[in-house]
């Protein structure tokens, strides 16, 4: 079975910026939403809200790409992979903040921020960790389980594709999905 | 099937990696004459600047060759007899290949100038190089670097964090004049004239470099003027390593010529990194692009073509990131005024305080050159391969740098995982 992954529908996001607030929760030091703006490194979203044409809301956040121009570029190896889940993996305390990964990438999803991972160094790549941890644990990631719209799915991209193709014959059929 | 690699750094290290994720079975064999752990040479200015350890330098140790099942020779390549397929190492021993990979990179360009301690200059390549500069470092002392490009930014700001007094010497009327435009040159050229310790000279260069009787050495200028410094560090440039391969029966011109698969003239023979005359995207001819993010993605296109999957290399395109006074610049593609003659140039609507110019020539993308911009660079690389046109980019994007939706994203849904190359 191939690994679940993250699938983004920009076209029903309606830009309520749920996700962005349920990420950086996921990632503070408390995990909780009432802590987590007081903590003295505030945690920040790994996911981002871009505007379209007629401000429409995508959502913006890393595809883990295979090989990922942010990893080449990356010169101290601080991203690493993990293999398991199919992730590309910031490690904090080798990162130096030079800025490579983010002239790579072709997304930019990349931004800089003071980091809890490694306090001592001023800023530091920050980026979708895919939510490892809770992956692992069992959960399904932070931003996924904050829509409400469907926008953003936690599955396997060829059940994904599957329900994707009946949802065109339903519509070549004039059957509303 | 054996294949060889010759030098572990960036390219070559890349190589092997792919090289065993395509052939699980081969027999891979790594030659480089530096002591494990591999390090990232690029990290030397960091640990100038004290904002790093030496051995946070350290990349790939033992473990991680043995893990990727790459046997290591600490020695040097010295000869190749292409045609016989061997490969001459400096301890004598032959070792014969069926596809050979010369990653073994660049040196520094020499400084050419008159004197009795010209020898005296130190270079800020590799590891030896930051020995030499931080044995010669004096808290209070004075320093001179010659060359105005990023290396010699970073020598700068790295001795004037260790307590010397720098003067940078720059043949060009401003520094950074090959890797950004005039505004962001002239930007970095006005920060450095008011950084207390830095006295930047610019269209200035050294005649001669003798020994000194106040401080070890003197320098004259072409302005008639002396310096008298502790020390002279030089960044002007790197020439590829070509040297050892006068006699292999290659194709060599300025580094060793390769074609769109990276392959030399002998068939088995592949090339990557510093060393590479390779297609360049924007310029349309082959030649060598001496930065981090080409060495790595030559390495693995190299490494697949040998493994003998047929893996196009799109072309290099150079590209810098670097932090400068606390703002971080960036620039890809053609931005030296010099190449950019009759091109069009649109300055995207950034924040305020930041600056971010595309550069078009017949209304393809072919530059683009920002400071503090927001971090868009990546998507603009690929922009530039994929010679995005200019009516191809929404007006939304240029007016709302900050907030758009990226330009390489596919309409639709979005998928984890995205491939590349």
């Amino acid at each position: 079975m191939l690994k679940k992954t993250v699938i983004v529908r920009p076209e029903l996001c309606v830009g309520c910026m749920q996700c962005m607030i349920r990420c950086a929760q996921a990632h503070s030091q408390s995990k909780s939403l009432a802590c987590a703006i007081r903590e003295e490194i505030l945690a920040k979203p790994r996911i981002h809200l871009g505007v379209g044409p007629e401000n429409k809301p995508f959502p913006n956040k890393c595809r883990h790409c295979e090989p990922a121009p942010c990893q080449e570029a990356c010169m101290p190896w601080a991203i690493r992979d993990d293999i398991a889940q199919g992730l590309k993996i910031v490690d904090p305390t080798r990162c130096i903040g030079c800025g490579m990964c983010a002239m790579a990438c072709p997304y930019y999803v990349i931004r800089f921020y003071q980091d809890a991972g490694a306090p001592e160094r001023p800023s530091v790549a920050v980026k979708c960790d895919g939510c490892h941890e809770r992956v692992a644990a069992g959960a399904i990631p932070a931003c996924v389980a904050a829509c409400k719209t469907g926008a953003l799915t936690f599955d396997e991209v060829n059940l994904y594709l599957k329900q994707g193709t009946n949802r065109l014959a339903n519509a070549v059929y004039g059957v509303k999905a | 099937m054996r294949y060889v690699v010759v030098g572990l750094h960036a390219a070559g290290r890349s190589a092997c990696q792919w090289l065993r994720k395509a052939s699980p079975a081969a027999e891979i064999i790594g030659v480089d004459p530096s002591p494990l752990p591999v390090y990232s040479r690029p990290l030397i200015s960091y640990v100038l600047a004290g904002e790093m350890a030496p051995p946070g330098m350290g990349v790939a140790d033992d473990d991680f060759w043995n893990r990727l099942g790459v046997s290591v020779l600490a020695d040097k390549a010295v000869g190749l007899e292409a045609g016989h397929g061997r490969l001459l190492l400096k301890s004598g021993q032959e070792l014969a290949y069926d596809r050979l990979l010369l990653a073994c990179g660049a040196r520094p360009r020499p400084v050419e100038t008159a004197g009795d301690a010209a020898g005296e200059v130190c270079f800020f390549r590799g590891r030896r190089d930051l020995d030499k500069v931080l044995a010669r470092v004096r808290p209070g002392g004075t320093a001179a670097v010659l060359g105005g490009g990023l290396v010699g930014f970073k020598l700068t700001m790295g001795l004037l964090k260790r307590g010397m007094q720098v003067t940078l010497i720059v043949t060009s009327p401003r520094p950074l004049s090959l890797n950004v435009d005039a505004y962001v040159g002239q930007w970095v050229g006005e920060r450095l004239q008011n950084t207390p310790g830095v006295t930047l000279l610019t269209s200035t260069s050294v005649t001669s470099i003798d020994t000194g009787t106040d401080k070890p050495l003197r320098l004259a200028l072409d302005s008639g003027a002396a310096l008298d410094v502790d020390l002279v560090a030089a960044g002007k440039g790197v020439l590829p390593n070509t040297g050892w391969l006068a006699d292999s029966g290659l194709e060599c011109d300025y580094g060793v010529l390769a074609d769109a698969f990276l392959r030399s003239s002998d068939e088995r023979v592949y090339v990557a990194g510093d060393l590479a005359q390779a297609p360049d995207i924007v310029h349309g001819d082959r030649r060598t692009n001496a930065v981090w993010p080409v060495a790595v993605e030559q390495g693995r296109v190299a490494a697949l073509n040998m493994a003998g999957l047929r893996a196009e290399y799109a072309g290099s395109l150079a590209m810098n990131a670097i932090p400068v006074f606390g703002s971080r610049m960036i620039s890809v593609g053609l931005v030296n005024p010099s190449l950019t003659r009759g091109c069009d140039f649109v300055d995207v609507g950034t924040p305020r305080g930041s600056y971010l110019k595309l550069v078009f020539r017949e209304e393809r993308l072919v530059g683009a050159v920002g400071l503090d911009a927001p971090p868009r660079l990546g998507e603009l690389a690929f922009a530039v391969k994929r010679g995005l046109r200019r009516r191809d980019i929404p007006a939304g994007w240029l007016a709302n740098v900050q907030n758009a939706a990226p330009l390489a994203a596919p309409g639709g849904a979005l998928v984890g995982n995205a491939r590349f190359g």
